[in-house]
Parts: C-alpha cells; structure tokens; sequence
C-alpha cells in the first residue's frame, strides 16, 4: 500500500476528557470537516493520531507555515532527465489513497493557500488539479482535519469566513486538574503525588495568563518536567528548566512563577 | 561627493557652519545611527540649531548625542534633543550644555533608553522648580547616578527642592551635595528598597497564587507626617508603605512579598468585616492576631511553601517581660512555627484553641470566639496593653483594619478611601472587568486665559495660532463658500494623567494581547519575493515553468529566482475625537458615557502606539457654529506621549456640537506635513454631522464627504468609526463604502481601536 509508512499501528496514549472521541467517531462517519481548537500543548495532535489509530485509518500530518504554498500541499512538477514528473503534494496523497489529512496549526499559513481545501470540504469531494488537468474525486475513506489555535494572533491572522464555516469543531482545553494528574503520570512516569503537583503550578501560571503572560504552563510543557523528575533532577529545577525559562523573558512574571513554584512545595 | 541625504543638507543648508562638525563625523554617524534614525537626529540637531542656544549646545548635541547612540542605540538620543531645548528653554543655555555633557556619562551608567529616558524626564520635570540649580547638579551626574536610579534621583531631587522652601541659595546648596541634609537624602534614597521597585513582580505573584489584581496603592503619611510603619487594606484596595523604615536590600523585597502575600490570604480567606460592637481595643488586637494566623493557614494548605515566606519574620522567643505586645507576638509565632517553644500558660492555651478546630478553620466566626476568650485571660492577667502605641507584630502582617466594621463615621473617616468601583476583582483571564470611567476633574472657567507651559513654541509648524478659516461644501448651490468655517485652536484642559495610567492598568488583559501584536507588526517580517530577475536562492517553481516552456519550444522566462526582502512600516496616523455633548450620553446597558469609552479606547491605542513607534497624534473638535469649531490637540505627532498627553486626555469633557468637515480638513492639512509613505486619518463620532446654525441634515454631511474626498487626493486614507448602531447610510456616504466601521457594541471599542488600527496599518 501506498500509505504503509502513514499507519500507525500502536496505541497512541490519549485519556479522553469527555465525550470527544465519540463526537470525532461520528463526525467521520459523515466523513465531515473537523477543526481542533484550543491552545498549545493541550493535546490536540495527540487525539488526532489517536483516532487514527482507532479508526484504522492512515494520518498524514502537514505542519502549516507562512512560507506554504498551494502547490506544497497538492504537489508539483519535477525535473529528470525524462523530462517533467508529476509528484503529489500531501493532500493529494491523502485525497487518492484514503488517509486522514491533518493541516496542523492552519492559520500560519496564507489565506489563499488555504483556499484549495474548499472543494473538499463541502458536498462535492472532489480536489481539482489545475496543472494536471486532472480532478481527482476523494477516496470515500479521506477526512480533513485541521487544528487552529485562537490565540493572541487571530488579529493579523486569521481564517477566512468561507473556510472556517466549512468545519465542525471540537474544542479542546487544558483537563481538569485530576485529568491533566493522571495525563501527566501516565507520559511522564512519575508518581501521583508528584504530577498533582505539577499540576498545581502550571494552574498558578494560567493564573498569570493576561498578567505578563501570553499563555500559561501547557500539558506538554508539565510532562517534560516530569520526565526530567522521573530521571531525578530535583523538582525546583526541572520546573525551572521545563516551565519558567521557556515561558517568559519577563524577569519579573519570571520571579513571581518561580515563587509561586516555591510556595506551592512544602 | 559625500552623499548626505535630504536631512543632512537641509541641516548643512540652513546652518553652513556645522560643515566642519558634521562632514568629518559622517563615517561614524552613519555607523550609530540606521538612516531614519538618522534623519530624524539631524532633524533635531537642526531644532536645536533653531532654537538659539548657541553653537557650543548644537555641538555638544553632535558629540554627545554619537557617543550616547553608541551605548543606548539611536532613539533615546533624539528625546535627549527635545529635553535639551525644553531645559534651554527653563532654565538656561548652561543647563542644557551641562545636560549634553553629561548625557555620555548617564547613558553609561544607566545602560537601557528606557532608564536613561526616565533620567531625561525626570531632569524635564526639575528644571522648572529648581532652574538654578540645574547646571551645578548635571555636572554631578556620574556621582548621583552611580548611587540612585532614576526614579530614587528624583526623588533625592524632590526632596531637595521641598527642604529649600523656595529659597534658590538654600536649593543650590542642597544640589552642590554640600548640606548634611542633602547627602542624607541621598543615602536614604539609595539604601531602602521602594516598593514601587519590586511592584511589578509582587503583583504578578499574587496573581499567579490566587489570581488576585488587587489595586495596590502607596500609604500616605498622616495628617503629622507619620510614615505608616505596616500595610493595610481595606474595600479590596491594598495600601503599602513605600518603604518599611530601616529595612534594605534582599530582606525588605522578602518583607513586601511576606505582607502582599498575608493581605491577599485575607482577601482570599477573610470573610466580611467583624462588627467591631461592644470589642475592647484588646479583643481587637486578640481577635485579628488569630484571623491572621486563620487566613495564613488556609494559604498554606495550598501553597505549604509559604510558611518559608512569612516564618523568618517570626521572631519572638519564650520568656522576657510578660507585656500584651510581647505575649502576642509569642502567640503569633506559636501559632505558625511548630517547633517553636514556649511554656507561658496562656500561649499554650491560645495554642491548644487554635489548633483543637483545625476542621473549622474555614469559618472566620472561630477568629471571633478564640480571640475573645484569650481576651478575657489576658484581661485578668492584668497586663497592660496601650492601644495608642500598639503595633502588630511581626512587621509584615498589616494593620487589620481591613478586618473590622467601625460603622460608618469612622469608615467616612478614611480620607484616603477611595471608590468601590476599584475594588480588587478575582480575574478571569481574558475578561477584563471594565468598571466605571475616571471621575471628571475639576475644570476651570476659562482655560484659553490659563497659559499651558507645555504648549510647543508659536514657531512650532503645527500651531496655527491665529484661527484658520476653511471653505465649506454647499450642496444646494454645487460650489464651496469660501473662508465659510473657522477653527480655533484651544488649549486642553488637564485633567489627572494617572486616571489614564489606570486605565491602563484596568485593561491589563487587552494591553498584553496587544504588546504582542505591536511585536509581531514592529519586526519587519520578512517576505519572499518570487520569480525576481536576481536574487539569494532558485524559485523552484519558476524553474520548474522555465524548463517546461524551454520544451514547448518557448521563450522561457528568466526571473528564476527568490530574494527576501523586509517590509518596513513609515505611516503616520492622526486620531480624531468627536467629543460633543452627544458623547455625554451612557452607552446602552453600561454606566459608562461615550467619552468615557472613547477616553479609555484612545488611551489604549496611545499605549500601543508609543510601543509601536509609528508617529501619531490625538486631536479632539466640537463646533459652536461656523464661526467657532474647536479644535484640541491632545497630543501632537512631535511631542512625545507623556504625562502632559495623558493630563489633557483626562481632562477631555463633551460639549456642543459636531461640525465634522471642517474638522477634517483642519486634521488632514496638519497630517499633510507628515513626510510618511502612508498616512491615516481615523475619526470617532457618535453621530452625524450637525450644528446649531444648521437645519439641513445633508448640508454638513456633504462637506464631510468632500473633504473625505479632498483628502485622500492629498493620498491621506480617511477611515471613520461610526459608535452610532444605525449610522451605516451616512458613514457610508461621508467615508465611503469600505472606509468606515460601525462599532455595533460600543463598550467594546477599547479593546477594538487598537487592533483595528494594527489591521489597517498591517
């Protein structure tokens, strides 16, 4: 099979927070939109790769950036010595061959770049191909999934209306505390009276959130500092590490995390 | 020929002795400074030229503002010019050389443009109390500042011209550091931490503990000149000593974490006020010690790390004179530390009570009963408490009056009690509260017989001093009626520039958001150019097309490659206020005025754009019929964005009428003069055009339509913002069809005018 290397054939770790893998299931069962929303490192592409797996179906991920063309996510022509070679783009593979196509962080990437998604996204499923002359219909397996952050940048950047009303979303949020514990023991592999700590604190920094800080302590962010703890650096200094040096250069919203650190440990 | 560039020749033209001053340096001026930088500093080399301080002040100028560049980068030098004219100006061409030759010395010390701006503010602000002494105290600039940082050498400075009491021998002598008093000043301003200080980074904290914005405000000095010796709160606002007598360094930082942090456990875990009913001062004191030790546990389930915060100030030890304050703050400590010891009787009973209910510590009522029984004891004990002296212990725990209802004579007693609408609020993230707008200040009669010491000099291009008469559109007839409107200029009244700085602090939320948006507009992205002739890489896709025409047989194109290029923001916009007495009106379903909304929006968008560094200006009109259309120059493009902008912000007040064209016309031939690639005029208004001399509805909304037209041949973009929900027709007809927004929910407009300005200057 074409999409061999796109499988993913172990269990991708996913504790889910409600009721979203059933809403995801049903959704692809209508072979609908999807768009993923919520902050970095909530877990987003980790359900993603997780239903795949759970819906047997290959994933195929294209990290967005400002620099994308539309011809980099459906393909162009290349030289040798024969002459020129059609080469599908990403989408394109996934539109042919049946995949999940996940456009990961969509708003990097232009808006009229993003418009070659429309005729997939509504009742036709069809992607034209202008320079092939080719209109490829989509592999009744296909879905397109995208994850969008509405974060601070959604001034300058944003989705177009016509593309944004193509989707359903799901939305996606840091976990409940005792959630989020339980996330971060299983990937970190530390205990739990360690990762409910952690936990606490990456609460302190979403605290800060709009005080000096853009966004607080993610999920992804937590289970790097229990990974450091789980191989024995001592907790202050793998928070320090993991959480407040990346976080900020704000050397007072620097000062008053790492305090708010210190007071959360006896 | 030596290339200099249109700034550089103008300089040179005008003033053809700087030749021998300015060609040699050229090299090195090129080296310093980035070429807008550039011409913006030999443009205010050439103000200073202008502004008659002499040779010796332009050259010192060239001098001094190459090697300050060279520590602090270009911008901060340009700010030097301005303070070096406006203290020309004050108090005399000695000061301002003394000033540029110190400019050097203070750029090194205090090592960032924005602590050396600060120096050159506070140096603006001095000279007019203290012109004498100007020039003697900026030759002593290295030996100050290598004490005091700027706002401690203010202060220094302050105090100076406080003790002199207006007598200029006894001023200058404090400011040669020749007078006992002055060095004392000195030391003590360099030795005790301030809390403004360490403010940022506390405040932060308590955010991160309990999401607390608690308004922090510096506790005053009483009627006799006491300095408050703790903390206090009271109605969610926190009062802080500005400094705590004697203590320094590292451990008064601990000591105002320890006391933010124990005021916000109240905040947090005090419930409402204690009736303070028929309670002895004693029961008082007993009382509150135990609510402290209440609150302070419920912190520490939380956050045990704070024990290691509060317990260093802890200091009592058993034995010694049995006094109430002594035996109290034994208890205090028993009832934090526990490894402390102490075998007094009624300690251990104190102890015992407090922690037999450790399972009811959630309910405030146990501070009420455990402080009472103590109360009694300590009352039979026959110790002797003097509540005039009394103080709390340990020093970082506030005065607790927070804690009690003294019922009303006393509360109205407070006289610095400020409005609830400031009250401490437990933030949710992205909602910022937004409560009431800044009272109105007092205004004064007549403002235009009121001199503005800050007005630019009457040689500033951008006054027009006398009034201004433009035509006006008269639709009927088809043609204009000359010299029809007159504009006349007024002086802003002043209202408080910290009502704006609050307002700021109000919309901390928004402002973050938007610093990181100026962020991201300010770099100059790059961007690929494609299918360029010459470039640093192949454009793939263009050799691909070239390859693929070379095979059909066709010419192929040879712009193959990709090159980067920066984009680079040069735009200037003018924001202009409509405030007639219509902006007095609340906006539907908030208690806020139309001013008020756009008082806080321009606000914000001043903010962002100081940030951003794109020049602006705030002007505001009214109209009083054609003969009287009043125009306000909040801030203009070549005064900085300062305490002076901010005063006349506030002090903006809705009156009369909105004869919008004129306004516009006057707005647009002062934006004219603005040499930027682009420039914006963006206009506020809650309403349509209207007068009193004017019955016609159309009338005045044409002339606005025409000047919107005139002004954009001159290539100046007009964009309006409409707050009226049912305005779409006449903004329309005035701005255009893609030129005007409606703003459909006005409280919003704060937030809005800044983003919607990144967006059109994006």
């Amino acid at each position: 099979m074409v999409l061999d290397e796109f499988r993913i054939n172990e269990e991708p770790y996913y504790r889910p927070v409600s009721d979203e893998v059933g809403l995801f299931e049903a959704a692809y069962a209508a072979r609908m939109p999807m768009m993923l929303k919520g902050p970095t490192g909530c877990g987003k592409t980790r359900f993603i790769e997780h239903m795949a797996w759970r819906l047997g179906r290959p994933l195929i991920t294209v990290a967005c950036h400002e620099d994308m063309t539309a011809s980099d996510l459906v393909g162009r022509y290349l030289l040798d010595a024969e002459g020129t070679r059609w080469h599908d783009g990403p989408l394109t593979l996934a539109v042919r061959h049946g995949a999940i196509c996940y456009l990961d962080e969509i708003v990097e990437a232009r808006q009229d770049t993003t418009v070659v998604i429309h005729p997939l996204t509504d009742a036709r499923r069809v992607l034209p191909l202008e320079k092939r002359n080719e209109l490829i219909t989509a592999h009744p397996d296909f879905q397109l999934v995208i994850s969008y952050n509405p974060g601070y940048q959604s001034v300058l950047k944003d989705l177009k209306e016509s593309t944004k009303q193509r989707f359903a979303a799901i939305e996606f949020d840091f976990p409940a505390p005792s959630v989020e514990a339980e996330i971060v023991a299983h990937e970190a592999e530390v205990p739990a009276d360690v990762a409910h700590l952690l936990v606490r604190i990456a609460g302190s920094s979403r605290n800060l959130k709009g005080q000096g800080l853009q966004e607080g302590v993610s999920t992804r962010m937590l289970i790097h500092a229990g990974r450091l703890i789980a191989r024995g650096i001592p907790l202050a200094k793998a928070c320090e590490i993991t959480l407040v040096l990346p976080i900020t250069d704000d050397a007072d919203v620097r000062d008053a995390f790492s305090a708010a650190i210190a007071a959360s440990v006896a | 020929m030596l290339d200099l560039g249109s700034a550089a020749s103008a300089l040179l033209r005008d003033h053809p002795d700087l030749a021998d001053a300015v060609i040699p340096a050229w090299p090195a001026i090129g080296r310093r400074f980035p070429p807008d930088a550039r011409d913006q500093w030999l443009r205010a080399c050439a103000a200073m030229a202008d502004a008659a301080l002499g040779q010796t002040c332009v050259l010192a100028y060239l001098r001094g503002g190459l090697a300050c560049a060279e520590i602090i980068g270009p911008d901060p030098v340009i700010d030097l010019g301005d303070t070096a004219i406006a203290l020309g100006r004050t108090a005399g061409v000695r000061a301002a050389q003394a000033l540029l030759a110190a400019a050097p010395k203070a750029a090194r010390r205090l090592g960032t443009p924005s602590r050396f701006r600060e120096w050159l503010a506070a140096v603006e602000r001095l000279a007019p109390m203290a012109p004498e002494s100007m020039a003697p105290m900026l030759d002593r600039t290295e030996g100050l500042l290598a004490e005091l940082d700027p706002a401690a050498f203010e202060a220094w400075a302050l105090a100076g011209v406080r003790a002199a009491a207006d007598d200029p021998g006894r001023r200058l002598a404090f400011f040669l550091l020749s007078t006992r008093e002055s060095l004392r000043a000195l030391h003590r301003e360099a030795d005790d931490l301030a809390f403004s200080a360490v403010e940022r980074r506390l405040k932060a904290y308590l955010a991160a503990l309990w999401r607390l914005r608690a308004p922090v405000r510096h506790a005053k000095a009483d009627a006799a000149g006491g300095v408050p010796r703790r903390a206090s709160f009271s109605d969610g606002l926190v009062w802080m000593p500005e400094t705590f007598r004697g203590v320094a360094g590292q451990r008064a930082e601990d000591l105002f974490r320890a006391s933010l942090v124990h005021i916000g456990a109240h905040l947090r875990h005090s419930g409402p006020r204690f009736p303070v009913g028929s309670l002895k001062p004693l029961q008082l004191a007993l009382v509150s010690l135990i609510e402290d030790a209440r609150v302070e546990h419920l912190a520490m389930r939380g956050y045990p790390g704070l024990r290691r915060l509060w317990l260093p100030f802890h200091v009592a030890e058993a034995g010694g004179a049995g006094t109430a304050p002594v035996l109290m703050a034994r208890l205090a400590r028993a009832l934090i530390d526990p490894h402390y010891q102490d075998d007094n009787a009624w300690v251990a009973k104190g102890r015992t009570l407090f922690f037999e209910r450790e399972d009811s510590w959630a309910d405030p009522a146990i501070s009420r009963t455990i402080g009472g029984l103590l109360g009694n004891d300590l009352g039979q004990m026959r110790v002797q408490f003097n509540a005039k002296t009394y103080v709390v212990e340990p020093a970082y725990r506030d005065d607790n009056l927070g804690l009690w209802d003294f019922g009303d004579a006393a509360a109205a007693n407070r006289a610095e009690a400020e409005t609830v609408y400031e009250a401490y609020r437990v933030e949710h993230a992205e909602q910022d509260g937004d409560p009431s707008g800044v009272p109105p200040e007092p205004r004064e009669a007549d403002p235009a017989e009121r001199p503005d010491r800050s007005a630019p000099a009457p040689d500033d291009p951008e006054i027009a001093a006398p009034p201004v008469r433009y035509p006006e559109w008269d639709y009927l007839i088809g043609r204009e009626r000359p010299d029809w409107a007159r504009v006349v200029e007024r002086f802003a009244y002043e209202g408080s520039a910290r009502s704006i700085d609050r307002i700021i602090d109000q919309h901390k939320a928004v402002v973050d958001r938007l610093t990181a948006l100026v962020r991201s507009a300010k770099v100059s992205r790059p961007a690929w150019l494609r299918r360029q002739p010459e470039g640093d890489r192949l454009d793939l896709d263009a050799c691909i097309e070239a390859a693929l025409s070379r095979r059909r047989g066709e010419t192929p194109d040879t712009r193959v490659y990709a090159t980067l290029a920066r984009r680079h923001r040069d735009l200037s916009v003018l924001l202009l206020l409509d405030i007639s007495a219509s902006t007095n009106d609340l906006v539907r379903g908030t208690d806020k005025s139309i001013l008020t909304l756009e008082r806080h929006a321009t606000a914000l968008f001043a903010n962002t754009l100081a940030e951003l560094g794109d020049p602006f200006a705030i002007h505001a009109f009214c109209s009083n019929g054609r003969e009287e259309v009043r125009y306000y120059r909040i801030k203009d493009f070549r005064r900085p964005y300062d305490a002076v902008a901010k005063a006349r912000l506030a002090g903006l007040a809705a009156e009369l009428s909105t004869r919008l064209g004129t306004a516009l016309k006057h707005a647009g031939r002062i934006l004219a003069r603005q040499s930027t690639h682009r420039r914006l005029l963006l206009v506020i208004t809650d309403g349509e055009p209207s007068d009193i001399d004017i019955a016609d509805r159309r009338y005045l909304l044409e002339d606005a339509r025409k000047a919107v037209l005139a002004l954009s041949h001159l290539g100046i973009d007009v964009f309006g913002i409409g707050l009226d929900p049912n305005g779409k027709e006449y903004l329309s007809r005035m701005f255009g069809q893609r030129n005007f927004l409606v703003m459909d929910r006005v409280e919003r407009l704060p937030e809005k005018l800044p983003a919607l300005y990144l967006r059109l200057s994006h």
